[in-house]
């Protein structure tokens, strides 16, 4: 009965999250003005380099354990086809939407939850402000526009690990290793793991959200409140994957 | 005139009532104190009055509109005829003092030129004493000034009614004492109606015009706080006497 509760109320932000983001999109009232931009830098800025740094790593572990098995075979050159396609397609959203989930979610919902401690949410309502549009639509919106360049920016650094490992591990030439990737990727590829991203970074924001709002109250809320909005993002993204996978492939 | 009145009002969580057939009304221009024990409904009574919770029966109304809880425009009608300072002044920590206190302009009002939200704001800031603090941060601002930008803030869109929880929760008896002050001018000198929930007894013989005591979700006494002194009512007699020898 709970779980049925707190489902509905999670779609119920959902489904109030969109009509919000499109209001905001018509008449540009109810937020913040500079809350957008502010957003932005949070996001994206603050965000990127450990992302990258992380899809790097990726990028060539996954080279290091796929040179040895294909140089076995001969089939070297699939070393680029193997890293473009499961860096874009797969590899890129998943870790992406995970780091988001630890670093974006996570004080999304301590932020929220602390303002619900110290009544800032009950002061926004009664400003006739409503809390769930002003703290969480300058957000939603940061995070559709970051996504996009995040997305391509990992996955450069990514297929750069790749390129790292195939000069060094299997001697193969960077130029002959992009062109591989590219012949191997389509843009079709590109866009749906920036797609899957979006969706990925959507979830994790209204998760942090929901848990924020919905929180118990007390400092200690606070901490059980962050600590479930994580699992519950990347738990949420790894439900969303798999069904992107069912649907895609 | 009564700026609001609340007629058999029934207020609790789920189904149990924590407060049950209340009724009174305040008159504008004046400053009431709302006292009782733990427990005794004050909170519950300030979030119904602020509409954030709807009553189990009964009705409040504000300047003779009734008010629907169900309804977000009798709502958002409520919310801008009213202003509320909350206990921990409830500013917001990423947002200067102007910010805070201009965002009630900003959501109500975007159509106001930059310069006169700017001339809004200094003048309320100027109003309680802050004029000098404009670009700081909550958190650099003692427990007394941000009491009084919150209230800065609870005024600037000049509400009929201010509702105050606590005012003094937290602070020096001297910096309270300053606030009880800025209270009764802001009264006297502007017209502005308070409802505080309070315990500070000290406070409430400053301020108050008139004095409701709560009990077990009732209305036990209304009336002034001189004729509350005087009473020989056993639970006022041990509540507020008990309570003072405490205080002093």
């Amino acid at each position: 009965m709970r779980a049925l509760d707190d489902l509905q109320r999670f779609f119920g932000l959902l489904a109030d999250e969109i009509t919000y983001v499109g209001q905001y999109l018509r008449r540009r009232r109810g937020v913040l003005p500079g809350e957008i931009a502010h957003q932005l830098y949070a996001m994206g800025y603050r965000t990127f380099p450990i992302i990258c740094l992380i899809t790097f790593l990726i990028g060539v572990t996954i080279s290091l354990t796929s040179a040895a098995q294909l140089k076995m075979f001969g089939a070297d050159i699939y070393l680029a086809d193997l890293i473009g396609i499961a860096m874009i397609n797969e590899l890129v959203p998943l870790m992406a939407g995970i780091m988001l989930a630890g670093k974006i979610g996570a004080s999304i919902t301590a932020e929220i939850a602390t303002m619900k401690v110290t009544e800032e949410l009950d002061a926004l309502k009664t400003m006739g402000i409503v809390p769930e549009k002003f703290l969480m639509v300058p957000r939603l919106v940061a995070i559709t526009l970051v996504v996009p360049l995040l997305v391509a920016l990992a996955d450069f650094v990514g297929i750069i690990g790749g390129v790292l490992v195939a000069k060094v591990a299997l001697g193969t030439p960077a130029p002959v290793f992009v062109r591989e990737v590219l012949a191997a990727v389509t843009l079709h590829d590109f866009l749906i793991g920036m797609g899957k991203t979006m969706v990925f970074g959507w979830a994790v924001v209204v998760a942090a959200g929901y848990k924020g709002f919905f929180m118990d109250r007390g400092a200690e809320g606070v901490g059980k409140a962050t600590t479930e909005s994580v699992v519950l993002s990347i738990a949420l993204i790894i439900g969303l994957d798999c069904v992107f996978a069912f649907i895609l492939y | 005139m009564d700026i609001i009145s609340v007629r058999d009002l029934d207020v609790g969580y789920g189904r149990t009532a924590v407060l049950r057939g209340m009724n009174f009304a305040i008159a504008q221009g004046r400053i009431t104190a709302v006292v009782g024990a733990s427990g005794s409904g004050k909170s519950t009574l300030l979030k119904t009055l602020i509409g954030l919770l709807s009553p189990l029966a009964g009705e409040v109304r504000l300047s003779g509109e009734r008010i629907d809880f169900d309804s977000e425009r009798s709502l958002r009608t409520l919310y801008r005829r009213i202003g509320v300072l909350y206990q921990n002044s409830a500013l917001l920590g990423a947002l200067t003092l102007v910010e805070n206190v201009a965002l009630p302009i900003r959501m109500h009002h975007p159509e106001w030129p930059r310069e006169k939200e700017r001339a809004a704001v200094r003048a309320m800031l100027g109003r309680v004493g802050l004029h000098d603090c404009e670009a700081k941060y909550p958190f650099e601002l003692s427990g007394g000034m941000r009491k009084r930008a919150a209230l800065a803030r609870a005024m600037i869109l000049e509400p009929d009614l201010i509702l105050c929880d606590e005012p003094s929760a937290g602070l020096d008896p001297i910096t309270s004492a300053g606030l009880d002050e800025l209270l009764i001018e802001l009264r006297t000198g502007h017209g502005v109606t308070f409802v505080v929930v309070t315990h500070e007894l000290r406070s409430i013989a400053r301020i108050a015009d008139r004095v409701l005591v709560l009990r077990d979700g009732r209305i036990h006494y209304d009336g002034d706080y001189a004729d509350l002194l005087r009473s020989d009512d056993p639970y006022l007699r041990e509540f507020f006497l008990r309570k003072s020898d405490h205080d002093h």
